[in-house]
């Protein structure tokens, strides 16, 4: 390779070598140093006459192949044999420029040598130094260059030591004026190690910045294609990561960042503030102070005029560290405090914007002032000190509710900062001062007739009361009092909502006071309302019941409440519909959420809300003949649905020794009719849900729903009485049922069960009867969609555990997607395959749930489908793409950002299918992809313009959305990229601006707006 | 009435941008397009097709306002948003730029070449009319900055076969100005509209002059000249306009443009309605007081407002017109037998 | 026309009136409906506008009722849109920037089909018919949005980044 870069001159007597022989010249010599059967010095003498020769283009030959051989075998030298190399080499470099690339290559070989005598890197070094001008060398010579000073830093580090300052000096004037960035990246990591491993700067610090810092801000755009895959962050880093290294570079550092702050290049003031957040982690007082009023004065410009949330973001960060950097001083008695004498500017310039609520500088004077606050708490006690009696005077100053939420606003984002610190002495606190006029301007906001003030001030409430013992009591129950009000008065949603939230954050430290003045005033309004059924307000109030139930007391008087109210529907005593048993419902999930974390409260919970539920609807099952029911309406789908939700969410966190002592009842009741356990005593007729039979047992075969419900989310190590009885009830159940509920819920409880199965042959076999069973159904017959669930259910259920038999039912849905009648079912079946299942095969009810699973189905599906695909009739072929974009919706974006390069041709190619839903899921697909693969999509970006464009006036709506959706974030793609597309996509647009549904015009203005801005400043 | 105005063809000219103004070059065989998408297009017909020739795209780097042809038709001037006029060099079938006129403060909005084709005058919104004299190495000279229009400049015309500049403004006035002592003048303004005069045009005799605005109006102004009866006791030798017709009640919107056709003598309009009008003077009517007639009616000639109408040179009723929405359209006009 | 933003320097409308906001405009059944067209109405028009942003004040235009629903009239079958807005005090200097900014809006976001006119609310502004007269030349308009920094100022007021 290197010696094929010489060329010799026609007829020259010196060519006694062609350039293949010096090659194989080389390779040999190599070999033979390797095996021992030659010296090193061997091969210098074969080389000769090529070395001394007068041309010097043979000369740099010779020398090459030597410095090829030593690269292979530098290790095997003796000491002796270094030294002359070196010697050689370090003359050769005063040689013609011809020579020096191979001469460098051979000094790197020899830099890695471990038995290089004492004082030969120095001296290789100062040769280098002297003999050599680096940066007139090519980019691969300057490479082996920063090589050998590396090999040597890391090697010789003592040694090099020695040299002082002048070994420095030496460095700076190798890398002045480096270009390349692959160069850039070891030249900035070595000056790194020059100032991290403490060699001597001597006078030269100033001159060491300045090689290095010419590169800042970095300005670096890898080429397209670039083989070296050097990003700019990477310079960015190295770079910050050598400014950032020592303090002493601190007085021409913080000018440079000031300057590059000022400036209009935005990158560049990115990466200044970045730098000087970094560079504060490192400096004190001595290095800040001098430059404190320039910066901070760069700082409050900055964040009062940009129109970058982003630099924003980075001015806030920078002035956090800064604050935090003067905190962290350790005063000496004379020593000034820094800390306080900048905070007192920061005020001074920022405090008096607070006292304008309304104008533009409130919000940016506030973050500031928060920001220096959030770096210390003794910052925040002096800000705080300053800005809490302020706005109090402020919010009492003003008269319109807007100034008012401004400045309560402001003044909460105060209070939230006081939460990054633990607590501590609060005597010196500024709130503890001012917190009963503070108490006393909240309480009248809740009164103001402005919402937005009012939820601000429900959230500074909250803060006050979660604050231990700063609020009274007489404050408290007028806060539970308030809540109350605005939970049972309030029209408006957003507060009642924010009310019963703050109540449930509030009631575990106060249990008595919500108990009295809302949980028995809820109970009431319940009571009284309980004839007009239904209304907004009656659900309103269930919700709040649940919102509150966060403390044990408070469970156990909201629980028999809730309850109450479904054995009244159930006895007919109200006016019921399904929604008033959904709503319950909810209340009693929300409240098991709630208290699983207290094992007391949960398991209280499972004892007095599931045996009530079960029997509420056995009771209602049995009834089901006589022909006024009022319990009828506990058992609609919906109603049983969201029973499950309870019961299931009872049943997840039970210690498996309750959970075997509760599983030993509701088996039997549901195998054996046993009822013994459930509360009260008038069961009409036996309760039987597996017996084969007519109309009333079809009501009473719905329940298997709720057995699903328990015994799906119960932990793994519980053992199901009577297992393999129930598993066979099920398999027969969800294959010949009519009632597509009922199969369904016996096909999730088989699955559940089989996930959780321990593997053995007895799993094997009921397999194998499950398999018979459904490809009897999906043969023929009436049941072919119940057998199709049942095959979803079982794939899904061996999906997750990884169970070798999860190929074969693949086989089996990928060969359905061929199928004109179950196709499409199948197809869309893909989407149960890869969603996170939130019940029965769900992590919380302790399914088997193996991680990557979806990867591995996509590995084992994908190639196979995108076979069938490719071979199917056109009329199914939608079918494949519906299961691929079902598939590919629910991959991790990274697995999917991997694959995209080989699937995006085909979900082009699916956006021009005709099926709706396969476009639609399409576009859903992609969506989030124009984001997160930006380099893949821009290499398509003219037919996904193309495509996008077409599906705007696509006859469907949701497709139409969904597209010009994709339009919208195409525009984020790197400017360049869509910028050529822009006067196309604004024409094209023109048109769903004129779409005759709103929603599709609501999106195209959206987008259309977007690509306005690509490309222009104020973007 | 109805079939009086024929569409012929209908190109988009400047696809993703608006066209702003067309002109034909003297002999008829060439249009020039210009837009906001900053280039110009030559179009040319084929057969029976309009294909574009060539398209100037490098000279300006805002909206090119407006196009016209030099009287022998070798060159080409173009105003731009950018605050230069460009003087393109025709050359078989290309176009090279060979001037930048810069002086303007603003947006250049009209540029136009004397009969004599040694003078050109561009106007902008800095207020001015400028008038550049032309040597024979193509070097351009400013000979007079007039600043007489209070406000924004939006056109400016010469006279047919004299030394004499027309030039309509923001101002609401129609100013029109002489070369006096090697100096230029303003000698008389025209008072009348109620808002913006966006556009002119003289008849082929250069004895009317036809003006457009945004008040919804197109006026006709006759030249008396001095000593005559209607000229008054005008001071000095200079005649007198007076504005002899006003043509309100057709349009809906601003008229953006007009033009008087030298062959036919029908007058056109270009209006934000979308639509493009014809006008014709009753053929009994008073010289001194005429009155004019709608030929023709096109409501919805394109999509969008219509910016501009200009009369082929040669070919009696042809017209092309331009729009908002980027396109350009051919009509045939031909007139009423009614009329 | 238009100075730096911010600085500090004395805004010239240090108090203005802040009205509350109505709510989003709720999805109706109807308009998820694939089938019936929804015509553009006067609210569909005054959504477009409502959140742009004013130039000086953090607030949007509608917080400060320079716009208002009363204030838009739309035909949809006869393609016009005529918009009047209210200018905070009567000598606001930022009434043509916020005229322009409603404008641009209204041309990027609406049908082209649609002649859209933007005017100051009769007696509400000092130089009522100047700003009216500007607003309305769309060469001028059209100039204004190849100036970088109106520009600007526009897409800040209208993306509602300040």
């Amino acid at each position: 390779m290197a010696a094929g870069g010489v060329r010799f001159g026609i007829g020259k007597p010196a060519s006694l070598l062609q350039d293949c022989e010096w090659e194989n010249a080389a390779r040999q010599a190599a070999e033979g140093v390797k095996a021992g059967t030659c010296s090193i010095l061997d091969v210098v003498e074969t080389l000769g006459s090529p070395l001394k020769n007068e041309d010097p283009q043979v000369r740099a030959q010779g020398i090459q192949v030597l410095s090829e051989v030593l690269l292979q075998c530098y290790s095997l030298l003796q000491e002796q044999e270094v030294t002359h190399l070196v010697l050689f080499y370090e003359n050769r470099l005063k040689d013609n420029h011809l020579v020096i690339p191979s001469v460098l290559q051979g000094l790197n070989a020899l830099s890695k040598c471990v038995v290089l005598a004492a004082g030969l890197a120095v001296s290789v070094l100062k040769a280098i130094f002297q003999e050599v001008h680096v940066q007139s060398l090519l980019q691969l010579n300057r490479h082996t260059v920063y090589s050998i000073i590396t090999n040597f830093m890391s090697n010789r580090e003592a040694e090099l030591k020695s040299l002082g300052a002048d070994f420095t000096l030496g460095f700076i004037q190798v890398m002045d004026g480096e270009k390349d960035p692959r160069n850039l990246l070891i030249a900035f990591q070595i000056v790194r190690d020059i100032i991290v491993k403490g060699y001597a700067l001597g006078p030269f610090a100033e001159e060491l910045f300045e090689v290095t810092s010419c590169y800042f801000p970095i300005d670096f755009t890898p080429p397209s294609n670039d083989p070296h895959g050097i990003q700019r962050e990477d310079l960015i880093f190295s770079l910050r990561a050598v400014l950032t290294s020592t303090t002493v570079f601190a007085e021409f550092l913080l000018p440079l960042l000031i300057e590059k702050i000022d400036s209009d290049v935005q990158s560049a003031k990115l990466d200044s503030l970045q730098t000087l957040t970094a560079v504060c982690k490192i400096y004190g007082h001595k290095e800040l102070k001098e430059f404190l009023p320039s910066l901070w004065s760069s700082l409050r410009t900055e964040v009062f005029q940009t129109a970058s949330e982003k630099i924003e973001a980075e001015c806030l960060s920078a002035l956090r560290a800064l604050s935090a950097c003067l905190s962290r001083l350790v005063l000496g008695s004379e020593d000034e405090d820094l800390l306080e004498s900048f905070l007192r500017g920061v005020l001074q310039d920022c405090r008096h914007h607070l006292c304008e609520p309304d104008m533009k500088l409130v919000w940016p004077s506030a973050k500031l002032l928060q920001a220096a606050a959030g770096a210390s708490l003794r910052a925040y006690y002096q800000i705080t000190s300053s800005v809490l009696p302020l706005l109090l005077e402020q919010y009492a100053k003003h008269e319109q509710s807007s100034q008012h939420r401004t400045v309560l606003e402001v003044l909460l984002g105060f209070l939230e900062l006081r939460q990054m610190w633990g607590p501590e002495e609060e005597d010196k606190s500024p709130l503890l001062s001012c917190k009963d006029s503070l108490c006393s301007i909240v309480f009248s906001a809740l009164t103001e007739p402005n919402i937005q003030l009012q939820l601000v001030g429900i959230q500074v409430l909250t803060f006050l009361g979660s604050l231990q013992e700063l609020l009274d009591l007489a404050n408290v129950e007028k806060l539970a009092d308030h809540f109350a009000q605005f939970i049972l008065l309030e029209k408006d949603s957003q507060i009642s909502l924010a009310a019963m939230d703050a109540a449930g954050t509030l009631a575990p430290i106060y249990p008595e006071v919500f108990s009295k003045c809302l949980v028995r005033r809820l109970s009431e309004a319940l009571e009284s309302e309980l004839l007009e059924d239904g209304s907004s307000s009656h659900q309103k109030h269930l919700r709040a019941l649940a919102a509150v139930s966060t403390h044990p007391s408070i469970v156990r008087e909201t629980v028999p409440i809730l309850l109450q109210h479904l054995q009244q529907i159930q006895k007919g005593k109200v006016p019921a519909n399904n929604h008033s048993v959904v709503s319950v419902c909810h209340s009693l999930q929300q409240v098991a959420l709630q208290c699983q974390q207290n094992a007391q409260t949960y398991w209280y919970f499972h004892q007095a809300v599931v045996p009530c539920l079960l029997g509420l609807a056995v009771q209602a099952a049995l009834q089901e003949n006589s022909h006024t029911t009022p319990g009828k309406v506990l058992l609609t789908e919906e109603a049983l649905s969201s029973m499950v939700l309870v019961i299931s969410a009872a049943c997840m966190h039970l210690s498996p020794e309750l959970a075997a002592q509760s599983v030993s009842k509701v088996i039997p009741l549901f195998l054996d009719g046993e009822l013994s356990f459930l509360p009260g005593n008038n069961y009409s007729s036996p309760f039987q849900p597996f017996q084969d039979g007519p109309c009333p047992v079809a009501a009473q075969r719905k329940l298997v729903a709720l057995l699903m419900a328990f015994v799906c989310s119960l932990p793994r190590t519980v053992a199901i009485p009577q297992q393999d009885r129930l598993l066979h009830e099920l398999l027969a159940l969800s294959y010949s049922c009519d009632c597509l509920f009922t199969a369904t819920a016996a096909a999730k409880c088989f699955a559940g069960l089989i996930n959780k199965y321990p593997e053995g042959p007895h799993l094997d076999q009921l397999l194998e009867i499950a398999i018979k069973m459904l490809e009897q159904g999906l043969n023929e017959g009436p049941y072919q969609h119940q057998a199709l669930t049942l095959l979803l259910w079982v794939s899904k259920a061996l999906l997750l555990r990884y169970h070798p038999l999860i190929t074969q039912l693949t086989d089996k849905l990928l060969k359905l997607l061929g199928d004109t009648v179950l196709g499409p079912a199948a197809g869309d079946g893909f989407a149960l395959l890869m969603a996170d299942s939130t019940d029965v095969l769900g992590k919380s009810c302790h399914a088997e749930v193996r991680l990557m699973f979806r990867q591995r189905f996509f590995t084992d599906c994908v190639p196979q489908l995108v076979q069938c695909f490719h071979m199917a009739i056109p009329d199914v072929k939608p079918n494949y793409l519906k299961g691929l974009s079902h598939i590919l919706n629910h991959l991790p974006k990274p697995v999917l950002v991997t694959e995209l390069p080989t699937l995006l041709p085909l979900l082009l190619e699916s956006l021009s299918c005709p099926d709706h839903i396969v476009q639609l899921s399409t576009l859903r697909c992609l969506q989030p992809l124009l984001l997160d693969a930006p380099h893949v999509m821009h290499l398509h970006i003219d037919t996904l313009v193309g495509k996008f464009l077409n599906l705007t006036d696509n006859p469907a709506m949701a497709i139409r959305i969904a597209a010009l959706q994709c339009l919208h974030t195409l525009a984020s793609l790197p400017t360049p990229v869509v910028i050529p597309f822009k006067p196309r996509v604004i024409r094209a647009l023109a048109k769903p601006l004129d779409d005759k549904k709103r929603l599709v015009r609501k999106e195209a203005v959206l987008a259309r707006g977007e690509w306005f801005l690509l490309g222009t400043p104020g973007r | 009435m109805k079939d009086s105005l024929t569409l012929l063809s209908r190109i988009p000219a400047h696809p993703d941008s608006r066209c702003w103004f067309l002109a034909w070059n003297p002999t008829g065989t060439l249009l020039a397009s210009c837009g906001g998408d900053r280039s110009i297009r030559i179009w040319g017909k084929e057969g029976d097709a309009w294909v574009c020739k060539s398209v100037l795209g490098e000279g300006h780097q805002r909206t090119i306002r407006k196009v016209a042809w030099s009287p022998c038709g070798n060159y080409l001037a173009s105003a731009s948003f950018d605050a230069t006029t460009c003087i393109w060099k025709k050359n078989h079938e290309d176009f090279e730029c060979v001037a930048t006129l810069e002086g303007h403060e603003n947006e250049v909005k009209s540029v136009a070449w004397a009969p004599s084709g040694s003078l050109l005058a561009t106007c902008s919104r800095d207020k001015s009319v400028w008038v550049w004299e032309v040597d024979e190495e193509d070097e351009y000279e400013c000979m007079s900055v007039l600043n007489s229009h209070t406000q924004d400049v939006k056109h400016v015309v010469w006279h047919p076969n004299q030394e004499l500049l027309a030039s309509a403004s923001y101002d609401d006035t129609v100013k029109l100005y002489r070369e006096e002592e090697d100096d230029w003048v303003c000698f008389s303004t025209l008072e009348g509209h109620e808002s913006t005069v966006w556009s002119l045009a003289f008849d082929q005799s250069g004895e009317r002059l036809a003006s457009c605005s945004d008040d919804k109006t197109v006026r006709i102004w006759h030249q008396f000249n001095p000593g005559s009866e209607q000229g008054g006791a005008g001071s000095g030798t200079d005649p007198t306009w007076k504005c002899v017709c006003t043509l309100s009640g057709f349009h809906t919107r601003t008229v953006y443009d007009v033009a008087w056709c030298h062959l036919t003598g029908a007058l056109a309009t270009a209006c934000g309605d979308d639509a493009i009008r014809v006008f014709e003077e009753e053929p009994l009517s008073d010289p001194q007081q005429p009155t004019f007639s709608l030929a023709a009616h096109m409501a919805r000639a394109h999509s969008q407002d219509v910016n501009c109408v200009a009369w082929n040179p040669k070919e009696p009723g042809l017209l092309a017109s331009c729009s908002d929405d980027g396109e350009m359209a051919f009509w045939k006009y031909q007139r009423p037998e009614a009329c | 026309m238009v100075g730096p933003p911010g600085g500090g320097g004395g805004l010239e409308n240090a108090n203005p009136l802040v009205y509350p906001r109505p709510g989003e405009r709720p999805t109706t059944a109807r308009e998820q409906d694939e089938g019936l067209p929804d015509a553009i109405d006067g609210r569909e028009v005054f959504d477009l506008i409502r959140g742009i942003h004013d130039p000086e004040h953090p607030l949007t235009l509608e917080e400060l009722n320079v716009v208002e629903q009363v204030r838009v009239q739309v035909s949809d079958a006869e393609n016009a849109v005529s918009v009047e807005f209210t200018p905070t005090i009567p000598h606001c200097s930022m009434a043509t920037l916020i005229g322009l900014s409603i404008k641009v809006k209204l041309i990027r976001s609406l049908p082209e089909r649609f002649k859209v006119d933007v005017h100051i609310t009769p007696g509400t502004h000092a130089s009522e018919h100047a700003v009216n007269k500007q607003l309305a030349d769309k060469e001028r308009v059209a100039a204004a949005l190849e100036n970088m920094h109106l520009l600007q100022v526009v897409n800040q007021c209208l993306s509602g980044r300040s």
